[in-house]
């Protein structure tokens, strides 16, 4: 199965945070999780995101098996398995796991499937004005919705 | 449960004009998501603008009329509010003259017609905006210099962008947005950046000047040099179309040798010669420039300068360079504002319009003027005060100063989303609405030739568009308006042949591309030419060539504070997340930006025992604040950078922290630091000095 994936261009990010925003809209998140986030080392920005890893690291921790991997490469939670005991938070080699206090599950990026689906490109990756967000996996995730997202702004 | 609808409409999150479009449902808006189709912004949004729901729908948001009683802050209908503005209004206009009353918006809203309508109608020259040192006051010296704003072309591809204390993909860039110059860049263009700082533009940047905070002008005048002396400017047209070119030559030649230039700018004389070819060899070359370069008392000579050298390298309307666009057709702002309803003689009262002759020639008043009216009485009482989408507590300089005079007002009326610490000193608090919730011709004020279709979404409470505000409540005045919003932007789209509801279809409006306009029509200037020699600023008696002006508080003009002081302090750093002192109450943006964040050298850092990430003093000649430190190694040692536009809608009213972080309680107003013709506020350079806050909250 191919890879799917987000893939951030560090040296193109310029720190403008409008991905966080427009993901925390879509999955309708308030403060504490950020399923996408950039980090800021003047004058550098780090950004931290799933990488819908081949073995994810945050499905071999998880003791209720709430976390798998889709058709696409996709990988998923599922909120109402989780039972909110953080191993996947610690298991992240890239502090993409987050939690969610006020429904106290572990939540993550789904890199909007939802969107995928209606041929269109995922919110973060939607409003970058550099464009620096790629979907990597191109060919499996096309092929499935045989969509245009990747078009370059 | 209804289906989603989609609307479009445009943002004004910060100047606004990005396409957006809103999901509603239920009469919610419950999402907000790029237009593809926008000309400006192709799809993208920032954080600004994303975060609306939240700024939209917040529980702190003031959605009725108050009045302040003895106890506090008391709901009212909108027709007691109006009539008790318009009464008070009328008292003073009665008993003082209506120059009594001074108006005031802050940055760019989109209802500048609206407010100037508002105030000559009432019959009064004070009318306060950001204008002296944002914007309007590049404008201005383009209007004495080139006879109109020379904006940059992005969308005919420059070959060289010179990126001059500006950064519009994080903040607001007036005429295009970052994406427009990505674009630009993403197709090979060469780039210059002039920035104290460090920042991702500059290590973008083929060339990095980091310039000493100030000193733009010299720089420029820098450039000059190089290009005068190795016969780089295009012959036919400094000959043809400059007026005084020989006499500017004199002086660049005279006073900006490039050892001086160095000596004041710091940027190597190599890098200054290299930056001066690039721009001048490669053709279409661009500048866009940023508030950093107005924001000082050389706020006008920079912008003179600027545009001399889109002039001498033949970039002046030529395509892909520095363009005058052509309006879409509407009615203009001026129009529509009825200037010529205000009498001569009310407008020689302006404030300060005898001393800043080129902000009265603009309507603009700076803001100290009309301070120092309200607390001395002099020239006269300035005793009422209508204030719009304006926090100038927070954002104006010296700001004990503007409190102290706000305070002193018989009365105050303001409009706003919240209680800001300015709103506070109200007597009356009108809510505004959202841009979500306007209908408007937005961007008519703006030099990139488009007009957009702001669509109103939908109603919250009983907030109005200020719009509607000042109709509504210079109808009580007695003035003449329509009988609604949408009337009067029909009146305001007739020339385009359109209504609001056709306009509204059709989504925007572009004017015409020409360039080169000048070969047929000369320059609109007395001498029909690029007047880098100003027969204007020569009549008002003023230098008529650009010239560099040392800060004046700096190390080089005030070493006697250098031992209390020995930091320049570059106030105004940017974020992407805030407009100036909007948005610290909105949850999203505040997680990413929780606290004030000054940068400073990590070997500064050092030597005061300052650790990434802890409070630390900052103090002036003229108070102390504080803010978070971030260590930077791309800013010079020597210079410390610092956010403004801070206070703290979570700390209890009426104060809410206002002077806590607000780096205004440590710039300067007087009139000595002001640009002597546009009366430019320096927000920008001042001296310091820095320590490690005593106490330390949790880090």
């Amino acid at each position: 199965m191919e890879k799917a994936s987000l893939r951030f261009e560090k040296k193109d990010c310029m720190g403008c945070h409008a991905c966080e925003i427009a993901c925390k809209q879509e999955h309708a998140l308030g403060v504490g999780p950020r399923l996408v986030w950039v980090k800021e080392q003047s004058p550098d920005y780090i950004p931290v995101y799933c990488h819908h890893c081949a073995r994810p690291p945050c499905g071999e921790a998880c003791p209720v098996d709430a976390i798998s991997r889709n058709d696409q490469g996709i990988v998923l939670i599922d909120a109402g398995l989780c039972i909110g005991c953080g191993e996947c938070v610690q298991a992240c080699p890239f502090g993409a796991m987050q939690f969610e206090d006020q429904r106290e599950i572990a939540v993550k990026c789904d890199l909007c499937i939802h969107r995928l689906a209606e041929n269109k490109q995922p919110a973060c990756m939607s409003v970058c004005p550099t464009g620096c967000i790629h979907l990597d996996g191109k060919k499996s995730i096309a092929a499935v919705f045989e969509n245009k997202i990747y078009q370059e702004i | 449960m209804e289906e989603v609808k989609k609307v479009k409409t445009v943002c004004r999150s910060c100047h606004g004009g990005c396409g957006v479009i809103a999901h509603v449902k239920d009469g919610k808006v419950i999402k907000v998501e790029g237009d593809p189709e926008s000309p400006i912004s192709h799809g993208t949004m920032c954080s600004k603008g994303l975060s609306i729901t939240q700024l939209a729908y917040h529980p702190d948001r003031v959605l009725y009329p108050m009045k302040k009683n003895g106890e506090g802050w008391e709901r009212i209908s909108w027709d007691e509010a109006l009539d008790t503005v318009a009464g008070k209004f009328k008292e003073v206009k009665e008993q003082f003259g209506p120059e009594a009353i001074m108006i005031g918006q802050g940055t760019g809203r989109d209802f500048e017609s609206h407010f100037s309508r508002f105030g000559n109608l009432l019959g009064t020259p004070n009318m306060i905006t950001a204008g002296h040192m944002c914007y309007l006051s590049r404008i201005g010296a383009a209007l004495i210099t080139c006879g109109r704003h020379p904006a940059i072309d992005y969308a005919n591809n420059p070959k060289c962008i010179v990126m001059w204390g500006c950064n519009p993909l994080w903040t607001n860039p007036d005429e295009y947005k970052g994406v427009s110059f990505w674009r630009a860049y993403q197709k090979g263009a060469r780039l210059i950046v002039i920035d104290p700082r460090k920042g991702f533009l500059s290590k973008k940047a083929d060339l990095w000047l980091q310039v000493r905070p100030g000193t733009d002008a010299a720089l420029a005048m820098g450039f000059h040099n190089v290009i005068i002396e190795e016969g780089l400017y295009d012959e036919e047209f400094v000959w043809q179309y400059i007026h005084g070119w020989d006499t500017f030559v004199d002086r660049v030649r005279k006073d900006y040798p490039l050892e001086r230039v160095e000596e004041i700018t710091w940027v190597k004389q190599d890098l200054i010669r290299r930056a001066a070819r690039l721009y001048a060899t490669t053709k279409p070359a661009g500048i866009h420039w940023g508030v950093p370069t107005e924001q000082t008392i050389n706020c006008t000579d920079f912008t003179r300068a600027a545009v001399g050298l889109m002039a001498a390298t033949g970039n002046l309307d030529a395509p892909g360079g520095n363009v005058f666009h052509q309006p879409p057709g509407t009615r203009s702002i001026s129009e529509f504002s009825s200037h010529k309803s205000l009498s001569n003689e009310q407008r020689l009262k302006q404030l300060g319009g005898e001393q800043y002759k080129l902000a009265a020639r603009m309507t603009i008043v700076t803001p100290k003027c009309a301070w120092d009216a309200i607390l001395t009485g002099k020239p006269y009482p300035v005793k009422a005060g209508y204030l719009v989408g304006t926090n100038p507590v927070i954002t104006r300089a010296n700001a004990n100063e503007v409190y102290e005079a706000l305070k002193k007002l018989s009365f105050l009326a303001v409009s706003d989303f919240f209680m800001t610490p300015t709103a506070e000193l109200a007597d009356i608090f009108l809510p505004a609405g959202t841009w979500l919730e306007q209908n408007h011709v937005s961007e008519n004020w703006k030099f990139h030739g488009y007009v957009l279709a702001r669509q109103k979404v939908l109603e919250i409470g009983e907030c109005w568009q200020d719009h509607k505000i000042f109709m509504e409540l210079g109808k009580r005045m007695g003035q003449q308006w329509w009988d609604t919003v949408e009337d009067a932007l029909d009146w305001l789209l007739e020339p385009t042949g359109l209504t609001w509801e056709e306009f509204k279809e059709k989504g925007y409006l572009h004017g015409e591309q020409k360039f080169y306009k000048y070969r047929e029509k000369g320059f609109s200037t007395p001498t029909k030419k690029v007047e880098l020699y100003s027969t204007i600023l020569e009549r008002w008696g003023r230098d008529p060539l650009p010239k560099y002006t040392e800060i004046p508080e700096s190390p080089v003009s005030r070493p006697d504070l250098t031992e209390k002081y020995p930091y320049i302090l570059n106030s105004g750093l940017r974020t992407p997340t805030f407009f100036h002192s909007a948005n610290r109450q909105i949850p999203w943006l505040r997680e990413i930006r929780p606290d004030p964040i000054v940068e400073i050298h990590p070997a500064t850092a050092e030597k005061h025992g300052i650790r990434e990430g802890v409070w630390v003093w900052l103090e002036s000649p003229r108070g102390r604040v504080k803010e978070r430190a971030r260590l930077n190694e791309g800013i010079d040692p020597r210079v410390i950078v610092a956010e403004h536009g801070w206070w703290y809608p979570e700390m209890k009213g009426p104060d809410h922290g206002w002077d806590i972080s607000n780096i205004n309680m440590l710039t300067d107003n007087s009139h000595e630091s002001m640009d002597p013709v546009m009366g430019a506020t320096n927000l920008r350079v001042l001296l310091c000095n820095i320590s490690r806050c005593e106490e330390q909250e949790e880090e």
